[in-house]
């Protein structure tokens, strides 16, 4: 055997297509993306090698393209079933003995389903390289898909989200906001699925979306910490250059349509003595032009502890310990949604305070001052979003799967500081919504918050305890 | 106080940080070898005259700085009436001084590039600024102005105790696990004050005074109450040549009178039952267990991670692979000045039996109180010492945190690098006895949460019914 696996390294290493990285910009006296090694593999995987060697440990980070734009229709789950899955059973190992195998090296192995991606996360000491390339490959490449364990991973799934909704709504609110606002749209469908979805998925289902959406040509792999990266990049070859493509090509949404008018998701939690509150429409994607003007005006929005939400609904006020704003970016716009929540009795005044203050945003803008104040915070900030093996590892597969360049890293500096009154007023009036034009979600015991939910727009009503994150009739 | 922004997208609660009345952190590191950790050498420490301890740990990976603040106080030094006034009072350190409105705390420090945290425990309370290394002089003025000119202003009284009502609201009230872990922790002690739920029983909230707050300040907030640690791109002596200049003036405080009592032990079960909306019915238990700094509290660090930390562990193997009888379980241990509580806590599936999960999860630790640890989980769970170590140091803020958890309660920072041999040489027999002889039912309290029956609908299909 040992000649056939020599061989078959051989035969990688000569088809392996070695790309040069995209080269450094100037960083402006800002942060430096540290110099990494970049690989495509004959099958299309891509390649991305950091060292770092500060600590012992390595991460190892790993992107597929698809996810959970891969799910069939009232199928919401499957691709985070398939997730959940590989870590249950892969290669000569049963599911006890994967997780035995990497918690015994001391190591940190798991996965998740994106909108668009499924994603693999690893963190191990150097040592046991080996060991923990061998399983993410066996995870990926040789799921067992074994019937006893799809069943209790589907199991699982729904009881987490039944027990989530008997916790902090906090937790749970966005994703009621994102079924409400993108209905109908991919961005809308749960990505962990719902009681409902999931009951509906068969584990045929999963090995469908395994052959079709699963595949080395979707593979964005990268590595950060304390290695040899001609050593590591030898090691990835041989456990996954001679994966095969996924059957289907790349599923892509469309761009999402904003909200005209407004609309209410009354979620009743009985008994609830806050209420919370979500308030969205279709923001802007991940490649945005605009993006770090946004960025800076967000921050001063609902971005950071002294911005204008929660100086007004917090430090104020007290109507709420925590008011924030942010955008959530994709290939195609997401979300951009304001969150909090307050004492049931103070839901208007506080709803009608987050709305009178976007108003404000959208109408004042923001002067000189507040901007250098807002440049300053993130550019102080910075650093410390790149600080782990982990941190760079998503963030050189977030580039590659965006098809960003080290100087989306390289340059923040000087588009963080290029970003004025005009730039912002510009992005204020492009990026975040009127405050007639919202997607809003409120959780809360409806028999104490129905009226206040009805002066904010049409209501439409559901119980917590329903099956599914959109309001509509069982089938 | 939590200022952090980031919002939680997950769909289940972290069982060990799930509610703030109980977290002395979550993710404490332990132990490695000392001799190989890059930069330890150059820690520094210097005690000023007022009794202010300064320790610096240079690191230059970015160019920023972690500093922490620990003061010695926390809900353990209260007393009925006065109730979590310690996460009160951490809450009016960011609410102005003589010196700065209002507000100006917050904006001088985020218009400079610096953010910051503040978190209150059982214990301690602990002030963190994040900032770029260029405004180091302008932090210690911010924080030595709030040590020392603190303006308990009434109106601003008022409004930031609404602020914590919500809080408490969102993490206890309406939290399933936060309702059933404060209930189990005041039902535990009978005498001691790590009854107290840190975050304050609702009429202490509506209650507390202004000079309850000014008593506060003056008592704990003491120069010689205080442990400062600064690591991050900085030179320790201009660090210190702040310090002398922005804190040496501060005035030393008599010390505050020791918490003295001790809870006597536990002469049997005790169980409490809380009936709540819910569809997932919830078991915690807790055990008596040791203070930070004791050997057994070591040991039961090994012990709870062989039954519940990861998906290889015993209970999680029984429990949720093989019985089906919890959707996840988890333990936590809290580490502080006295003996605390050890958990173990079970989410278990709508319409299950909560009595068969407490049954399966007393088989457990009958069998491990019978038979001990294998050596390979004893292995395993060194490697996860090891690499959690690691791990908690990659980061300026993961050393500000390891250095205070061992020179606060552990009595010196430099017992972070001795911990290695510690762990190393804990035995399987330890293991058993901690089993056999903290985890027995006559030291521990047993909480169940159960749905209220009309929102109890049973699943299809499940096992067991409503009560």
């Amino acid at each position: 055997m040992s000649w056939r696996m020599s061989w078959t390294q051989f035969a990688l290493l000569t088809v392996m297509v070695t790309v040069a990285c995209p080269a450094h910009a100037d960083s402006a006296g800002g942060v430096h993306l540290p110099a990494f090694e970049c690989a495509t593999l004959a099958n299309g995987t891509q390649l991305l090698l950091m060292e770092k060697h500060d600590t012992p440990l390595i991460s190892l980070s790993v992107a597929v393209r698809g996810g959970a734009l891969g799910d069939p229709a009232g199928k919401d789950g499957t691709a985070a079933l398939f997730a959940e899955l590989t870590q249950k059973g892969a290669g000569t190992r049963s599911a006890a003995q994967f997780a035995d195998a990497v918690e015994t090296a001391g190591g940190q192995l798991g996965a998740s389903a994106g909108d668009e991606s499924v994603g693999l996360k690893a963190s191990f000491m150097a040592r046991d390289a080996d060991l923990m390339i061998g399983l993410v490959a066996d995870a990926l490449l040789r799921p067992r898909f074994a019937p006893e364990e799809f069943a209790k991973v589907r199991t699982l799934a729904a009881q987490s989200i039944a027990a989530a909704k008997d916790s902090d709504p906090r937790a749970l609110i966005g994703e009621y906001g994102d079924a409400w606002l993108f209905h109908g749209h991919p961005y809308g469908r749960p990505v962990e699925g719902s009681e409902r979805t999931l009951a509906a998925i068969t584990l045929d289902d999963v090995k469908r979306y395994y052959a079709e959406h699963v595949g080395g040509d979707r593979l964005i792999i990268a590595v950060v910490g304390d290695f040899k990266a001609p050593e590591m990049r030898r090691k990835l070859e041989v456990a996954f250059g001679g994966w095969r493509k996924a059957a289907a090509p790349v599923p892509s949404a469309s761009a999402p349509v904003r909200v005209q008018g407004r609309r209410v998701l009354l979620v009743d939690k009985p008994g609830a003595t806050q209420a919370y509150f979500w308030l969205g429409n279709v923001g802007a994607n991940r490649t945005d032009p605009t993006r770090t003007a946004q960025s800076v005006v967000n921050t001063l929005f609902g971005g950071r502890f002294t911005s204008m939400l929660n100086t007004e609904l917090r430090i104020k006020s007290g109507l709420t310990y925590g008011a924030n704003s942010g955008f959530d970016r994709r290939t195609q716009p997401g979300s951009f949604s304001i969150s909090s929540y307050t004492r049931t009795e103070k839901t208007t005044e506080a709803i009608d305070l987050a709305l009178a203050t976007l108003d404000r945003a959208r109408s004042e803008g923001f002067d000189d001052q507040a901007l250098a104040s807002a440049r300053t915070y993130l550019l102080g900030q910075f650093p410390t979003t790149l600080e782990t093996n982990g941190h760079l590892a998503g963030r050189l597969i977030d580039l590659a799967f965006y098809g960003l360049g080290p100087e989306d890293v390289d340059q923040y500096a000087t588009r963080v500081r290029a970003v004025d009154a005009t730039a912002a007023r510009r992005v204020l009036a492009t990026a975040f919504p009127a405050s007639a034009d919202l997607a809003v979600v409120l959780i809360g015991d409806a028999a104490k918050i129905r009226d206040a939910a009805k002066r904010i727009g049409p209501v439409t009503e559901m119980k917590i305890t329903d099956p599914q994150f959109y309001p509509e009739a069982p089938k | 106080m939590t200022h952090t922004l980031l919002r939680d997208t997950g769909l289940l609660p972290r069982l060990a940080c799930v509610a703030a009345a109980l977290i002395a952190s979550c993710g404490a590191p332990a132990l490695a070898a000392a001799d190989s950790l890059p930069g330890a050498e150059q820690i520094v420490t210097r005690t000023l005259p007022n009794g202010l301890k300064i320790v610096i740990w240079p690191d230059s990976d970015i160019p920023n700085v972690a500093m922490y603040t620990w003061y010695r106080a926390g809900s353990r030094n209260e007393r009925p009436g006065i109730t979590g006034i310690s996460h009160f009072f951490e809450h009016m350190m960011f609410k102005g001084t003589s010196t700065r409105p209002e507000g100006e705390f917050d904006r001088v420090m985020e218009a400079n590039g610096g953010s910051n945290n503040a978190n209150t425990r059982a214990d301690v309370t602990v002030y963190e600024d994040w900032f770029p290394n260029t405004v180091t002089e302008l932090i210690f003025d911010l924080e030595s102005d709030r040590m020392r000119n603190l303006n308990l202003d009434p109106k601003a009284v008022e409004s930031e105790r609404n602020v914590v009502y919500s809080e408490r609201r969102s993490s206890i009230d309406n939290d399933n696990f936060g309702t059933l872990m404060e209930q189990v922790q005041a039902t535990a002690y009978l005498a001691h004050p790590y009854e107290i739920p840190t975050l304050g029983w609702p009429s202490d909230i509506e209650g507390w005074k202004v000079q309850d707050l000014k008593d506060y300040y003056q008592k704990y907030y003491a120069p010689n109450n205080a442990v400062m640690f600064i690591v991050g791109d900085v030179k320790p002596e201009e660090v210190f040549g702040l310090a002398d200049k922005y804190l040496a003036g501060l005035k030393a405080q008599p010390a505050p009178e020791p918490v003295t009592t001790r809870e006597p032990p536990q002469l049997g079960e005790r169980r409490i039952r809380v009936v709540r909306e819910a569809q997932t019915p919830l078991i915690a238990m807790a055990w008596h267990a040791g203070a930070a700094p004791d050997r057994e509290t070591r040991v039961m660090e090994v012990l709870l991670a062989i039954l519940g930390s990861g998906d290889s562990s015993r209970l999680h193997q029984r429990l949720v692979e093989q019985e089906q009888a919890a959707v996840e379980v988890g333990t936590y241990l809290h580490q502080g000045f006295d003996p605390g509580l050890a958990w173990i806590f079970a989410v278990v599936p709508p319409g299950g039996s909560t009595a068969r999960t407490e049954s399966l999860i007393d088989a457990e630790i009958a069998r491990i109180a019978k038979e001990g640890p294998t050596p390979g989980e004893l292995t395993k769970s060194r490697n996860q010492a090891l690499a959690g170590f690691w791990r908690g140091l990659e980061t300026i803020s993961g050393k500000a945190e390891a250095l205070g958890e061992y020179e606060v309660f552990h009595g010196d920072y430099r017992k972070l690098f001795d911990a290695p041999a510690v762990y190393e040489s804990i035995t399987a027999e330890e293991v058993r006895q901690a089993a056999a002889t903290v985890l027995r039912p006559d030291n521990r309290t047993v909480g169940v949460l159960e749905p209220k029956p009309a929102a109890a609908p049973a699943e299809k299909g499940s096992k067991g019914g409503a009560r």
